[in-house]
């Protein structure tokens, strides 16, 4: 490979990335309202899966509880209302779900395997009813009214905390805390004989995932707004990150993106065309996916991209 | 390899979005039809309430419609059949809004339904009315609303603000001492729950207990007991009808009966809670509502169309008021002679129209007051209107009979 190339590859590499981002951020300017509107919920999808994997993709660590960190942020911009500016919410709530993952994580992050998993689904549950107590019995009230913000802005302010999101998940899939977050997944016991700090990284790593979820939330408020804790609380986020990144294929940094977004569209697609039977043929597609795409689409792209340059070798 | 495979697939996507984005904008049909849109749960938790309370009247209405040509709309110069079109949201509140959306801005729907359930109205008003468009309230109904001031928005059901009175009057009028009243944590429950206990009290009834429980609850046979152990003469629920199957379910097994028995939402079902346990069974429960075929011609003449139409009964308490609604709301158009959103609003908030439960109008806030009925009793087989005054079908049935005895 000589040197030429290899700086063509490294330069598209980085400008690809930002010509994308040009292109989205003025997709406003020419496409009809509700691809905006589409695109943000796929945006919210990828933003809660991205940050789902940053933690469980390299631990090994299943967590089931986006919904509980998405929801937080929910109620953060739900409580505010708008008393304070938008990207102040934002900032609010996720930093609240970022301080409840510190205050979780460091508790149960001795937890493994099912008991983690277990653990964290109950803390969806557990904040649901314990928000919800509180709001009939001492707030006396259950649904809170989120003022709509415009849709054009809730887009962009999904586009900033997903390059946010990305440019995190870079620095520290490249730095040293990234590398231990690796040899935890790999063998937690022989990280921690190497001297990683091992609760340290995971407890910190949760909470940054969970920041991203909760600022996630509390803009996705304003789409929805009524709020209630049953509203806030849905278990099925917890779930759909998971899928959208098993979908994608957890190997790569773009799989989960590709994932998410390929799922969330789906979802759309099937729901408006196949109101009565869209739940059926997205669990064929979904069983087809898990069957045949053991390593979900990115495993699926490597292989016809393998196949057809061992068919260019071949011919020539 | 693989950084060359990101950004083709991304740039390959935005552009397909482009692309279809642009191409949906320029499809546009010539009118030769009203197209209503509704997202509606068609799937999850709130389908069943759909299915058994208020889905099927809009089917029934867009069938009727168009049986007798369509809607004559004078800017058109001919009737106009209308097509409903409607989107399942999950039962997710983040979905409808979504899809109520896409139904606005992508499909250019000329009109839009309700969702189904209080906090999904709450919503969907908000959003209709952010774009204009008149939102006609379905199932659902909160106090909170008005706090809101929607122009677009008309709500059409009964809610905690008149049943509230009503239940109160005629537990004074049969002699009810004490009550105690549970409900549902939400908005429904909350409200409710609120608004019947000032009511008891001004009638000088004691409320001996006030929970709430949260929803989804598997077991509310704790509430029960501790109520029975109170010996109050009235239970009181705000309930949906998981619960609302629960609590009369429990009754019975526990052999748990009160001098009156009343459940916000599920007994106004005739195929859901009578015909689940039995006409014997419900006789004498109480439940919100409420109207029947005696309430007015128009009012039979519904329910031997949604018999003949569904092969089962309406339910007896949004049925009646849904469908005169849309009567009216058919009746606006004609008379705005236009598709204009704000023109017809205007006819809307102003004008009186005859429909199927008589005259029907909004007051100033955009609330329907002409109610058939708040309070029905299921008595024979039939849910009366027991409300003191001349909505009254029949007299309260006060003490209700104890639960019939388990043939074994």
């Amino acid at each position: 490979m000589d040197i030429a190339r290899v700086i063509s590859k490294r330069s598209s590499a980085l400008w690809a990335p930002f010509l994308i981002l040009i292109l989205l951020a003025s997709l406003p300017l020419c496409a009809p309202q509700y691809t905006i509107i589409l695109l943000t919920t796929i945006f919210m999808y990828i933003v809660i899966t991205v940050s789902w994997t940053m933690f469980s993709g390299p631990t090994g660590y299943i967590s089931l509880a986006p919904a509980a960190f998405f929801g937080v942020g929910v109620y953060t911009s739900a409580l505010l209302g708008l008393v304070l500016p938008l990207p102040a919410i934002i900032g609010i709530g996720g930093l609240a779900s970022f301080c409840l993952a510190l205050f979780v994580g460091a508790l149960t992050l001795r937890l493994r395997g099912t008991y983690f998993v277990m653990f964290t689904f109950g803390l969806v549950e557990l904040l649901l009813h314990f928000v919800l107590w509180w709001e009939v019995n001492i707030t006396g009230t259950t649904g809170r009214v989120v003022p709509t913000v415009n849709n054009t802005k809730v887009f962009y302010f999904m586009l900033i905390i997903f390059v946010i999101l990305m440019f995190a998940l870079y620095t520290i899939r490249g730095s040293r805390f990234g590398l231990a977050l690796e040899a935890i997944g790999q063998n937690e016991d022989a990280a921690a004989h190497t001297g990683v700090n091992v609760t340290m990284v995971k407890v910190i790593t949760f909470a940054i995932s969970a920041f991203f979820m909760g600022a996630a939330g509390a803009l996705m408020a304003t789409r929805w707004t009524y709020i209630d804790p049953k509203i806030a609380f849905n278990p099925l986020l917890s779930f759909m990150p998971v899928l959208m990144a098993i979908f994608g294929g957890m190997g790569q940094l773009y799989g989960p993106i590709i994932g998410a977004a390929i799922f969330a569209y789906l979802e759309e697609f099937l729901i408006t065309r196949f109101p009565y039977y869209y739940m059926l043929i997205f669990g064929t597609i979904m069983v087809i996916a898990i069957v045949y795409m053991p390593e979900g689409l990115v495993g699926l792209i490597r292989r016809l991209l393998k196949s057809s340059t061992e068919g260019r070798h071949a011919r020539t | 390899m693989k950084s060359k495979v990101l950004p083709g697939i991304l740039a390959f996507a935005v552009a397909a979005l482009f692309m279809v984005s642009s191409a949906e904008a320029k499809r546009r049909p010539a009118k030769d039809k009203i197209v209503i849109g509704q997202a509606i749960a068609l799937s999850g938790p709130l389908a069943g309430g759909v299915a058994i309370a208020g889905g099927p009247i809009y089917e029934l209405w867009v069938e009727e419609v168009n049986k007798n040509g369509g809607i004559y709309v004078k800017e058109y110069g001919k009737k106009l059949p209308v097509v409903l079109k409607r989107y399942d949201d999950k039962s997710d509140i983040g979905t409808m809004t979504n899809l109520l959306e896409k139904l606005i801005l992508n499909d250019k729907v000329d009109f839009v339904f309700p969702p189904w359930g209080t906090a999904w109205l709450y919503a969907a008003a908000q959003i209709a009315n952010k774009y204009h468009y008149i939102l006609i309230g379905g199932p659902g109904g909160a106090l909170k609303l008005k706090e809101l001031k929607l122009p677009y928005f008309f709500q059409v059901l009964n809610f905690s603000e008149t049943q509230a009175p009503g239940l109160a009057g005629i537990f004074k009028e049969v002699g009810v001492k004490s009550v105690a009243v549970i409900y549902r944590g939400d908005l429904h429950g909350v409200e409710y729950g609120d608004a019947m206990v000032p009511y008891f009290k001004k009638k000088g009834i004691e409320v001996k207990m006030k929970k709430s429980y949260p929803p989804g609850i598997k077991d509310l046979s704790p509430l029960l007991k501790e109520a029975k152990s109170l010996g109050v003469d009235a239970f009181c629920a705000a309930s949906y009808p998981d619960g609302g199957m629960l609590l009369t379910g429990q009754s019975i097994e526990l052999g748990i009966n009160f001098n009156a028995f009343f459940i916000t939402v599920t007994p106004f079902s005739p195929n859901l809670y009578r015909d689940t346990f039995g006409v014997d069974v419900v006789e004498g429960v109480m439940g919100g509502g409420a109207w029947n075929a005696k309430s007015s011609p128009g009012a039979k003449e519904l329910v031997d169309k949604y018999v003949s139409r569904f092969g089962v009964e309406p339910d007896y308490w949004g049925a009646l008021y849904y469908w005169s609604s849309l009567q009216h709301f058919q009746q606006a158009i004609e008379k705005a002679g236009t598709l204009d959103q704000k023109k017809i609003r205007d006819v809307m908030a102003t004008s009186t129209f005859q429909t199927a439960l008589g005259p029907f109008w909004y007051d100033k806030n955009r609330y329907f007051v002409n109610h058939p009925g708040e309070i029905g009793q299921w008595q024979k087989g039939v849910f009366e209107v027991i409300d003191p005054g001349e909505k009254r079908t029949a007299p309260p049935l006060y003490p209700k009979p104890p639960w019939p005895k388990k043939k074994k």
